[in-house]
């Protein structure tokens, strides 16, 4: 079996089993809706070297996209969802477009400055995202003959949609495209010379992560019933982008590990100790120290140093996540 | 008259994004280091000085203590920890900066509660001028004065004294410094701590203008992004004149459309990188 089937069938794995484990439907599905979130940026942070400080952005305009469609209109909740992807990734070509132009801490820098741009433009537009109160009562409608009102019915959903998507993303990134974006991460100069339109790719990228991102902000409105302010914050952003570093940045079923710990151990703990915020900012820390390669590289080493698991180990060319760089390029 | 009074505030609030963004541009300049943490420091100094004057300590007092304080824990923050990272990718930088960010800020809601407060203006400096019919607060009046006095002496400190000289020749190439003798851990951590101690100083003067909140230091870092990013990383000059713009902008926007006020600053950023991709005054 290949990696890639390998780690599909894990990502099902995972959705058969959470509701094995799980008291609650809507943590379950909140798990896997930001576990697409998280693989859309590990798109962006693991195979293309950007990191974005934006995905928030277009976490939250799924939301608000998909709230106002089906609260003003009577369209059918897979034209919501379209919608809400479309509003993602055209919003992330946008913003892509203008980011790349600049390189390495500027990037980053600049994403974080559009997320603050776009909360302060859906804060500003309070008539129509709701301002502080967000988008309330959004319905949650029916699939022809499904209803969707039970929170397993939902989940059901969400995890049909998040192996789709996942699959997506993983043909994303075997394929030629994908394959080319790693080049742009591990050196940019070089992919440029090649004669690689460097731009495009990385815009491209972009794109496709701000549909799946947006896709995921709508899910999540659908599942809460509301379409918050705090979906577009520069705390959304934040959690994606600490998801999927936690996670590991090597591979997109690490993404899935990265979101369903950061979901579960959020909930855990904030029901103990509502700043709870303070030890995952001492868990970043150590990871960037001591775990760089996430809890899937964590898994990983577990594994070979398992008798069993020596030959199953074989480093493959993803595997290296994060590169150190020249000259502050790259990220 | 009215466009007066908010172009002299749009200078008041402008210096002092100066003073924020010019501690993030020169610790970049010399360690590359990208500071996530740095809002967090705008923060803490805030914050210090609504504790410190809740206790009843003179405004004057805490205002030279409270950037003293947030500059000594950034100089201990940094020659325990961030020194260790230097040598790691960009990402890593960002990562454990942000962790630090979050700490601060978790720690502040847990000392000081999550609603914020706010801080009267001292006494001597609670009252008004009156220029004919130019009306204004003399609290803003000091915080310009201040904040100009400390820029020329920043200046000097950058382009007149031995520490600058090491400051910008460390921006160019770190191991030629080492290699002529100089203790450049020293230096870097005096920088990062001086960078640290305005961002401090920034949120201390900010503290009876806008009151604290504990997600002030969110905005900030915001801020100072759009500031360097319109400006140029590691340049002095074009932290001042980005700093400036966009107090002033932001400022005159207050009276035309207020909601919209914050949203023309980073829509500024935007046509600036449009424009002009390197911003202003940016070398690369």
């Amino acid at each position: 079996m290949n990696r890639a089937s390998l780690h599909f069938l894990l990502a099902a794995l995972v959705a058969i089993a959470l509701p094995l484990f799980m008291r609650s439907g809507t943590l379950a599905s909140e798990v896997l809706i930001f576990a697409m979130a998280a693989a859309a940026c590990n798109l962006l942070l693991g195979y293309t070297g950007l990191l974005s400080f934006g995905q928030g952005i277009f976490f939250g305009l799924g939301s608000y996209a998909a709230g106002l469609t089906l609260l003003h209109t009577s369209l059918p909740l897979g034209v919501a969802l379209v919608l809400a992807a479309i509003a993602g990734a055209v919003v992330a070509t946008g913003v892509g477009w203008l980011s790349i132009r600049r390189q390495g801490v500027y990037f980053v820098m600049l994403t974080l400055a559009f997320s603050q741009f776009f909360y302060f433009l859906a804060y500003t537009f309070k008539d129509i995202t709701g301002g502080d109160n967000g988008l309330l009562n959004i319905p949650r409608p029916a699939i022809g003959p499904f209803s969707l009102g039970d929170s397993w019915a939902y989940y059901a959903f969400v995890a049909m949609l998040f192996l789709i998507v996942f699959a997506a993303l993983q043909r994303v990134a075997s394929s030629t495209f994908g394959c080319t974006l790693l080049a742009v991460r591990d050196n940019e100069e070089r992919a440029r010379a090649i004669g690689f339109p460097v731009r495009n790719f990385k815009i491209t990228a972009f794109a496709i992560s701000g549909a799946v991102t947006g896709l995921a902000g709508a899910l999540h409105a659908l599942l809460i019933g509301v379409a918050p302010l705090s979906n577009i914050e520069y705390h959304m952003s934040e959690s994606i982008l600490i998801m999927t570093i936690i996670g590991g940045s090597g591979n997109l079923f690490a993404s899935v590990l990265g979101a369903g710990f950061y979901v579960i151990v959020s909930d855990l703990l904030s029901s103990i100790w509502p700043r709870w915020l303070l030890l995952l900012g001492g868990l970043l820390i150590v990871v960037a120290l001591f775990m760089q390669k996430g809890l899937w590289g964590l898994i990983e080493r577990l594994v070979v140093a398992l008798p069993m698991g020596r030959r199953s180990a074989i480093k493959s060319p993803i595997e290296s996540p994060i590169q150190p760089e020249s000259e502050g390029r790259g990220i | 008259m009215i466009y007066l009074f908010q172009l002299v505030n749009g200078i008041g609030l402008g210096m002092l994004y100066f003073l924020l963004a010019v501690g993030l541009s020169i610790i970049f300049g010399l360690l590359h280091f990208v500071n996530f943490a740095h809002g967090a420091f705008y923060l803490l100094g805030a914050y210090l000085v609504y504790d410190m004057t809740e206790r009843g300590l003179n405004f004057w007092a805490a205002l030279l203590v409270a950037p003293i304080i947030v500059g000594a824990l950034a100089a201990l923050t940094e020659s325990v920890l961030l020194r260790r990272i230097y040598h790691l990718p960009h990402t890593f930088h960002i990562l454990v900066t942000v962790g630090l960010a979050l700490m601060v800020q978790e720690l502040v809601i847990i000392l000081w509660g999550p609603v914020g407060g706010n801080v009267s203006t001292p006494d001597a400096l609670s009252g008004v001028l009156i220029l004919g019919d130019f009306i204004y607060p003399q609290y803003r009046l000091f915080v310009i004065g201040l904040t100009l006095v400390l820029g020329i002496g920043l200046w000097w400190l950058l382009e007149g004294t031995r520490l600058g000289a090491v400051v910008r020749a460390g921006s160019e190439s770190t191991d030629m410094v080492s290699l002529l003798g100089i203790d450049i851990l020293r230096v870097n951590t005096a920088v990062f701590a001086l960078g640290a101690g305005l961002a401090g100083l920034a949120g201390a003067l900010a503290a009876p203008i806008r009151g604290v909140e504990p997600f002030m230091g969110v905005e900030a870092l915001g801020i100072a992004f759009v500031v360097v990013v319109i400006g140029g990383m590691g340049s002095y000059t074009g932290a001042l004149i980005a700093g400036l713009l966009v107090g002033i902008v932001q400022s005159i926007m207050t009276t035309l459309w207020p909601e919209g006020a914050r949203l023309m600053i980073y829509l500024g950023m935007g046509l600036v990188i449009l424009t002009m991709p390197r911003g202003l005054l940016g070398r690369a």
